[in-house]
């Protein structure tokens, strides 16, 4: 009796230790939700203070990222982890990379968004942009839901909705080159628009990232430069024979 | 064992007699034979296995009682049935009556017009109802087990959750649904369980914002047509060819149009720290040093009390923002000044004990009757409205230190008596205490 207690209470912490790093990981998430949230949205309202508060918003956004990585060299250290532990280890260690740079890219949302409060704003009212950010929103915010119920089906699903990011983020580059051609006062405008959307759709592709590592850290396979509709199938395929995916915290 | 024997039950006394009858004429039979050990050995023998045999049948019935009847065993055994059957009976009853319970549960849960959740120890999600699953879109059965922090992850909600900060609960905006959720969380009875309560308050967020948007628009559009009156009134003043007649009319006009801008000011002042938004970042700020300077204004004043005692119990600093305090102050001393007569004391103190930092302000004025402190804080609220709209003033000062308390995690005690006189305490806590050494001055 006296031993299984023991070997549970060793158990426990690590459990704990291992818990507590994915909750940061997902609490980091959220902050860096909130900062594009917050971002396309001093932009699109012509906030200049909100655009300034998300810049300023990165350096905690840094701060998680370093302090994670903290987490994870110490139990790397100390536990040396093994199979799917190592494999969480590993995912957050690229996940945080990730969105450090959605932070990153949130910030210099931000940072344009201050700056075109005092331009002229257009008729559509930044509606492409609004479009788009939400899109990107709404993709980041089920990646990191897939990353907490360790749901790879989902990732999967999730990933392939970059293509979509991309078709749109096309769409608002000709049209930014059709204002700029109709009107050349409009450039300066139309170009830090562009530099928002190419940030939105860089942050598509970091959300498609985190979607990749949640396959990973599940079936340890690497799925990156493969094609989506390989994985689905490989993925069908693996949980038909393991129906019993890992219990979920 | 003679109080065992008077419980035997009729069939118990049956079994009993059988086995004395079939041992008599067994032993009747073994005398006529002159074989009396055989004739028991079979007796005994036949006896313990009918035993074995209906204990058999028992254990088998009882294995798959779901779908076998009870088996059909006379004497002592089949009141052991009779018996086991019975237990069951009742159990399955009371065991009917609490599903049916939980049943009628879920549907009330269900159909609750706000979301509920409820959380473990670790904030691992047990159980959620319907509306809860909807609004943070958890996934029934799949989700029950991951910390909730894990899938709602709006940083206010976080903090709230880990601190139990704000007191009054988190509100955060839903990120794709734009609806606004307000979290609560119910401790129950165990430390072990929490309630996590969720409301849909998106109407209520959009009225109070036009609300706002309402005042702070109106008082800033009847701001400069009074500029302009003001302006003229005071011309008007100063002209020396104006009939003496008009004299009277003219200052009191003045004093009125200085009292509807002393209202628009304090509206505006409501207006901004209602809309929750820290315009100056909060810095170190020296209270008694700001105290020392009230009291200098207040003695300056043409009609002021006979004396404002100035107790001074302690120099820490105070971490806020320097304007939102000081309107705090001022708000509560010109109160206590416009309610005390000359021969009247005011005495202002400002200490610190486990609890926090207080700021206290005492009068011995008029004083206010118990049944109107609760609705003190209230906008335009008026304890005697003849006698408020003579002293001026514009009846927002309580409401206007109640928020900027409000945004200091301080509260507000009122301590009355009716012609004693009133103290004001506002309650800081602990953690907004700087030393005096540890933080620079931002007070002049």
């Amino acid at each position: 009796m006296e031993k299984s207690d023991l070997s549970h209470h060793i158990l426990s912490r690590y459990n704990d230790d291992l818990e507590r790093v994915r909750t940061n990981v997902l609490q980091m998430g959220g902050f860096v939700e909130e900062q594009l949230k917050l971002a396309v949205q001093a932009l699109v309202q012509g906030d200049s203070r909100l655009g300034e508060q998300v810049a300023h918003g990165d350096q905690k956004v840094n701060a998680m990222e370093v302090a994670i990585d903290d987490d994870c060299s110490r139990i790397l250290a100390t536990r040396s982890p093994a199979a799917s532990d190592l494999r969480l280890i590993v995912a957050v260690i690229k996940t945080i990379t990730d969105l450090e740079r959605i932070g990153d890219e949130a910030e210099k949302i931000g940072y344009i968004g201050s700056r075109l409060a005092a331009v002229e704003r257009p008729a559509d009212r930044y509606r492409e942009i609004k479009h788009l950010g939400r899109l990107v929103g709404d993709m980041l915010h089920e990646a990191l839901d897939a990353f907490a119920r360790l749901d790879p089906i989902g990732a999967v699903a999730i990933a392939k909705k970059d293509r979509l990011i991309d078709e749109e983020y096309e769409a608002i580059q000709r049209q930014c080159i059709t204002f700029m051609m109709e009107d050349p006062r409009t450039i300066r405008r139309a170009l830090d628009v562009l530099w928002v959307a190419r940030a939105l759709e860089r942050i598509g592709d970091h959300a498609k990232n985190v979607c990749e590592y949640v396959v990973y850290m599940v079936h340890g396979k690497d799925i990156r430069h493969l094609s989506m509709e390989d994985v689905e199938k490989h993925l069908q395929s693996r949980s038909s024979k393991s129906p019993e995916p890992p219990p979920a915290r | 064992m003679k109080k065992v024997f008077s419980t035997f039950s009729p069939s118990g006394w049956q079994s009993v007699s059988r086995l004395g009858i079939a041992l008599i004429v067994a032993l009747l039979i073994g005398l006529m034979a002159g074989r009396v050990a055989l004739a028991l050995a079979i007796t005994f023998g036949i006896y313990s296995l009918v035993q074995l045999w209906n204990v058999l049948r028992l254990e088998f019935w009882l294995r798959h009682r779901r779908v076998e009847s009870p088996p059909d065993i006379s004497g002592v055994w089949g009141e052991v049935v009779t018996i086991i059957s019975r237990i069951y009976r009742r159990k399955q009853y009371h065991r009917a009556r609490v599903t049916g319970l939980l049943r009628e549960f879920r549907r009330l849960t269900t159909a609750l017009p706000e979301g509920a959740v409820l959380l473990g120890p670790e904030h691992e999600i047990l159980w959620f109802n319907r509306l809860a699953g909807e609004w943070l879109r958890l996934r029934r059965k799949r989700d029950v087990g991951i910390r909730i922090e894990n899938l709602v992850r709006h940083p206010a909600f976080v903090e709230y959750l880990k601190t139990g900060y704000p007191t009054e609960g988190a509100l955060v905006q839903d990120l794709e649904s734009d609806r606004w959720l307000a979290f609560n969380i119910v401790r129950t009875g165990t430390a072990e369980r929490q309630l996590l309560m969720v409301r849909d308050v998106s109407e209520e967020q959009q009225l109070q914002s036009m609300r706002k948007d309402f005042v702070a628009n109106a008082s800033h559009e009847l701001r400069s047509p009074l500029t302009v009156i003001s302006g003229y009134l005071d011309a008007l003043a100063d002209d020396d060819n104006l009939d003496p007649t008009w004299n009277t009319p003219v200052l009191e006009m003045r004093r009125q149009a200085e009292r509807m801008r002393t209202i628009i000011k304090d509206l505006l002042e409501l207006s901004k720290l209602e809309s929750g938004e820290h315009t100056q970042g909060e810095h170190p700020v020296d209270m008694a040093g700001m105290l020392a300077l009230l009291r200098k204004e207040v003695m300056a004043l043409d009609q002021h009390p006979r004396d404002v005692r100035l107790l001074l119990e302690s120099d820490v600093l105070l971490k806020g923002v320097e304007s939102e305090l000081h309107s705090v102050a001022s708000n509560l001393i010109s109160n206590a000044v416009k309610y005390t007569p000359p021969e009247g004391e005011i005495e202002l103190r400002w200490w610190v004990d486990e609890a926090g930092a207080h700021l206290s302000v005492r009068d011995t004025g008029v004083g206010i009757a118990e049944e109107h402190i609760p609705r003190l804080t209230e906008r335009f609220y008026r304890v005697d409205p003849g006698r408020a709209r003579s002293m001026g003033g514009s009846g927002l000062g309580l409401a206007i230190v109640k928020h900027a308390l409000q945004r200091h995690d301080a509260t507000l005690q009122v301590q009355s008596k009716e012609g004693v006189g009133s103290t004001f305490t506002c309650h800081f806590p602990r953690s907004r205490i700087i030393p005096r050494s540890a933080g620079a001055l931002a007070t002049a």
